[in-house]
């Protein structure tokens, strides 16, 4: 039957998820010092801006934005680094596992960790700058999830390419740098929209661009994954 | 010529052409500038300052096709695995540095005479900025694996996925030029260019077209001697 | 009514300067390279 082999990877993807976010989950060092991060970030731009200067509302997308990609970057890093250490891709790599289903399992299970330091960095944000999220929740949480997916694919793809190297802590956000660049540009214009309450058509380009972003580049880096890990 | 340059094998042909036809692209250099300098005219508005115009149009052709033959070499790399094509673009992606941060530089130098500020977040600057950052990736990607095979499967997916990022920048900028009004300000080119000008812009161009040519020869050729020396240098002669 | 272009000739040498710089620098780079054994 036609559906079968898109079902296998599927599963496959999802026990690969599973398998890595239990990994996690047990040494649990990616979402803490990803967690600390984004709080010490959170708190230096506290204290770098003028309250009377500058509202809180006007510069809440840029700051939740910047706490968001440096945490991510943070976290995808530490997760492909403990990996390496217990050599655990290896055995996978020795298994006819479709390559395309080892990235999206690993992406999913990098979406898990980000997502989660994103959701614990929410509330932290509420608290230092008093901006109340509650209103336009659904539509951050959406835009934070369309605009995580595209830099975490890249994200996956080059921290599976920055292990291998020298200096991996320095070369995942110099490789990832310019390609975090659309994904936060939309998530910062759309952020600022909603917590102004503007209508959707304002967004609407904004989202598109994000959508078809997470479209191509999740297509191309799994695709791509197999040139980074078989030989 | 001592060294490299003096041997007589097809690398340091190579090498020794690449070196000459560059040459020949700075004569032409020269000719460029006496025609930009003297010969076209000074535009009324932007008054000399105006004449960078005819540096950096043609820096700017020579990044992008630099860039554009690096995403190309990179496609055909990874679907053919001649190491040449890695060779190329590793070439390619080091003479785009040079032609990005002339671009960089007489960008500002241009824009702060007549727009009065030295960075503007407009379609062409933002690009080359970040053609510039992805050059730069690649390249120390590229100084930090050893294997020369995965060396060149890794900058092939950088390279690949960097040839897709430049249009979502573009639309990233447009998007964001569209919905915030900008304040209207002087567009460096004139609407129709008088002949004076266009034709020292297209020698310009080909001068540009040139000097890349004989650069990416001369860095081709320096890389064939590097990877021959390392194949002498492994016992089973990888 | 006719009025001066304005007078900004000291970028323009800038421009050219750091254009001739970053080009004959580089090929002197290669050059050196390609002087070595």
């Amino acid at each position: 039957m036609a559906g079968w082999p898109v079902l296998n990877t599927f599963r496959l993807t999802l026990v690969i998820a599973a398998k890595d976010v239990r990994a996690e989950l047990r040494s649990r060092t990616a979402l803490l010092s990803a967690l600390v991060f984004a709080a010490l970030v959170l708190v230096i731009f506290n204290f770098a801006r003028d309250p009377t200067l500058v509202a809180a509302t006007t510069l809440a997308p840029s700051v939740l934005w910047v706490t968001f990609a440096l945490a991510a970057m943070v976290a995808m890093n530490r997760a492909f680094t403990v990996e390496r250490e217990n050599s655990a891709l290896d055995g996978l790599l020795l298994a006819p596992v479709p390559r395309e289903a080892l990235f999206l399992g690993k992406l999913l299970a990098n979406l898990a960790f980000v997502g989660a330091v994103e959701l614990a960095t929410l509330p932290l944000f509420t608290l230092f700058f008093n901006v109340s999220l509650w209103p336009a929740l659904p539509g951050i949480l959406g835009v934070t999830l369309l605009a995580t997916i595209g830099f975490v694919a890249v994200g996956t793809i080059f921290s599976a390419m920055a292990v291998r190297t020298r200096f991996a802590e320095l070369m995942l956000p110099v490789l990832l740098l310019p390609f975090m660049v659309p994904p936060l540009i939309g998530a910062v214009q759309v952020t600022s929209r909603l917590l102004a309450e503007r209508p959707l058509s304002e967004m609407w380009g904004w989202l598109r661009l994000l959508a078809l972003y997470d479209v191509v580049f999740v297509t191309l880096c799994a695709l791509a994954f197999t040139a980074v890990v078989d030989e | 010529m001592t060294g490299i340059a003096a041997s007589s094998d097809i690398a340091g042909r190579t090498v020794r052409r690449g070196l000459r036809l560059s040459a020949l692209g700075f004569v032409g250099l020269a000719a460029v500038y006496v025609l930009a300098l003297r010969y076209t005219p000074i535009e009324a508005r932007q008054g000399l300052a105006q004449k960078i115009f005819y540096l950096h149009v043609p820096a700017a052709w020579s990044a992008l096709l630099a860039f554009s033959l690096v995403g190309l070499a990179s496609v055909l790399y990874l679907w053919l695995k001649d190491i040449r094509l890695d060779r190329f673009a590793a070439a390619s992606a080091e003479v785009g540095v040079a032609f990005s941060a002339i671009m960089l530089t007489t960008g500002p130098i241009w824009a702060k005479p007549i727009w009065g500020t030295w960075w503007t977040w407009d379609a062409r600057l933002t690009l080359t900025l970040f053609l510039f950052f992805l050059f730069i990736g690649y390249l120390a990607l590229r100084a930090a694996v050893q294997d020369p095979a995965e060396r060149a499967r890794f900058s092939a997916v950088v390279g690949i996925l960097g040839m897709l990022l430049v249009p979502f920048i573009h639309l990233s900028v447009y998007l964001f030029r569209t919905l915030h009004p900008q304040p209207i300000v002087l567009k460096p080119s004139a609407p129709s260019l008088p002949p004076e000008m266009l034709r020292t812009l297209l020698v310009s161009t080909i001068v540009f077209t040139v000097l890349y040519v004989g650069f990416v020869t001369t860095r081709y050729g320096l890389a064939l001697v590097a990877d021959l020396r390392e194949a002498e240098e492994l016992p089973d002669g990888h | 009514m006719v009025t001066e272009p304005p007078s900004n000739g000291e970028y323009l040498i800038a421009a050219y300067v750091v254009t001739t710089v970053l080009l004959v620098g580089y090929w002197v780079r290669l050059w050196r390279m390609a002087k070595k054994r």
